[in-house]
């Protein structure tokens, strides 16, 4: 296939030359997605409510981008603009280095947060719909929807209307429509909401499996833990604006501080320990030290003059939870 | 504006239908009311096959009327409520793709309402009267036209407003439509631009007289299309600006 898109270097007008490009031959530029400077504001009366307030998020193909932030943070209108849902105030909005035109969001897939679909249609007709406007030839959406209902643990259940779906059946419907037509990149509000713990687990490992196909995802979610085990690189948003982003080892890793992991029998770590550690944590046998980063070698001589075992030095690392809470706290000026 | 994105709304939107109670219940009503006209007091002989006509193509009429609103003011309300529309419009199908898929679909669907009333009504007339009323059919087709023009109008006022103001609407540029004669002096320019509906109206021509001619039956599509097209750019307009 050439010359899928052509593309005006200067006016970033993107220009659709053939409707059945396949998205593998897109050539995306230097990020999947790409929100910069977006803004979005609501006027009340005579107050103005800005909903978005110059947030950019970077998506490097093939990763894991999570989108975190409280409820009302901007996550989802964000997201609605890149889809042009919402029609956005200010910004530039890109999908595979072109921008977020129609004929470009057809190589993205979306997961709406709680997914809705018409419930007198069957999932193969709705299925069917998608691909129709999608442009798919009949024999390969029909082949491609058994193998996405199949993926997602809904297969025997195609010619069932959607109306005797549960909520996490229709969850997990949402996602493998977003996957119909083979997209390059795939936005998820919220995909594991609704669903038991089973469910999410499955989820986590699903997108796991289509980051490891290439596919580039950005997630939007509260679960945390969800977007810990799953994410790459994060942006958290709070009050409509950008409060940190970066790779998320990065982020949760605690500046000038080392965890050390010992083993011993007594009771009681040595003075000297207890003198220069900012932390202390005890789970039977086992000690979690959190010291600063120059005093390691005073430590370890300490913990070794005491008759522990030192297993383990890693620099500390925050769980995303306890640093979105304080990243929170702080933008609202709690203390 | 791509035509196969426009198709996969349209036929949606009559799979959608034809699942639902509405459309029967709607269809085995109208064929209940349409078998019991002979049973009305006599009309007199010689007058009988046209009160009939008249009173068949009336129900019809009701019933068109009925279904068209009763989809318009609920399709794309609900849609925009349940997000049912953000895959479709997240994947590329433009604003104004959706709704004149949309408004097709909606006019097949009265379409194909209508035709279902107009054959039980034929059967009806034919086992009573031992004629073939086919004139009825020209009657039909006259109000699917308006039924389509109330769709399309349904339709642009759906794009801002929710389902119990778009019926309202609907229901008053139908009355509105109506007594451009009893509101406006002839010959007069707003006269000319009023919004009438009056050339659908072929009842009393189809039941009394001989029909319609070729030549009005064209007036009567520029009508349906001017109209259509009116409302339909309206509609877009207004829901190209509308934030999901």
């Amino acid at each position: 296939m050439t010359s899928a898109i052509s593309q005006d270097a200067d006016t970033s007008v993107v220009t659709l030359n053939d409707t059945s490009t396949s998205a593998s031959s897109l050539q995306g530029g230097e990020f999947a997605l790409l929100v910069e400077g977006a803004y979005k504001s609501y006027r009340n009366g005579s107050a103005v409510r800005e909903v978005v307030n110059d947030i950019s998020i970077y998506v490097r193909p093939g990763t894991i981008h999570g989108l975190l932030g409280p409820n009302g943070a901007g996550k989802t209108t964000t997201i609605k603009m890149l889809l042009g849902l919402v029609r956005p105030q200010a910004g530039r909005f890109e999908i595979l280095g072109y921008e977020a035109a129609p004929e470009v969001r057809r190589y993205a897939g979306f997961l709406p947060e709680q997914p809705y679909f018409s419930p007198h249609l069957t999932a193969n007709q709705v299925l069917r719909v998608i691909g129709r406007t999608l442009k798919m030839p009949k024999a390969q959406l029909e082949a491609q929807a058994d193998k996405l209902l199949s993926k997602v643990g809904l297969e025997h259940r195609g010619k069932d209307r959607l109306s005797s779906y549960s909520r996490g059946m229709l969850q997990r419907f949402g996602i493998a429509q977003a996957l119909l037509g083979d997209p390059k990149v795939l936005i998820l509000d919220e995909p594991a909401s609704g669903l038991d713990p089973v469910g999410q687990r499955d989820v986590r490992d699903l997108i796991k499996g289509l980051r490891d196909e290439g596919i580039t995802v950005l997630l939007s979610s509260h679960q945390l833990s969800e977007v810990e085990a799953v994410c790459d690189e994060v942006t958290i948003v709070n009050r409509g604006r950008v409060a940190a982003k970066g790779d998320i080892e990065d982020l949760l890793k605690v500046a000038g501080q080392v965890l050390v992991t010992a083993e011993g029998d007594a009771s009681h770590l040595p003075e000297r320990v207890v003198a220069i550690a900012a932390d202390i944590g005890n789970d039977g046998s086992r000690w979690l030290i959190s010291i600063p980063e120059g005093s390691t070698r005073a430590i370890v001589d300490a913990l070794d003059d005491g008759g522990f075992r030192v297993i383990s030095l890693v620099p500390r690392r925050e769980s995303l939870e306890e640093y979105f809470s304080r990243l929170i706290a702080g933008s609202n000026g709690v203390s | 504006m791509m035509a196969y994105r426009i198709f996969a709304i349209f036929s949606s939107i009559i799979a959608d239908a034809l699942h639902r109670k509405l459309f029967y219940s709607v269809f085995l009503f109208a064929g209940a009311m349409a078998a019991a006209i002979p049973f009305l007091p006599s009309y007199g002989q010689g007058v009988v096959e046209a009160v009939f006509r008249e009173v068949a193509l009336a129900l019809i009429y009701v019933f068109a009327m009925v279904v068209t609103i009763a989809y318009t003011s609920t399709r794309l309300p609900s849609e925009i409520e349940r997000r049912t529309l953000y895959p479709l419009l997240a994947r590329g199908v433009g604003r104004g793709e959706y709704l004149l898929g949309t408004w097709l679909g909606i006019s097949a669907v009265v379409g194909l309402t209508l035709f279902a009333i107009a054959a039980v009504t034929l059967a009806i007339g034919w086992i009573n009267y031992d004629v073939l009323m086919w004139r009825v059919l020209l009657g039909v087709f006259a109000i699917w036209l308006e039924a389509s023009v109330i769709a399309a109008v349904g339709i642009a006022v759906a794009t801002v407003a929710g389902p119990v103001i778009v019926a309202a609407i609907a229901l008053t540029f139908l009355f509105v439509g109506h007594v451009r004669s009893l509101l406006v002096d002839p010959g007069t320019l707003f006269y000319t631009l009023y919004p009438s509906l009056d050339t659908f109206n072929v009842i009393n021509p189809v039941a009394h007289g001989d029909g319609y001619s070729a030549a009005y039956a064209a007036t009567m599509v520029a009508v349906w299309l001017a109209y259509s097209a009116i409302a339909l750019l309206v509609a877009a307009s207004l829901f190209e600006r509308k934030d999901l």
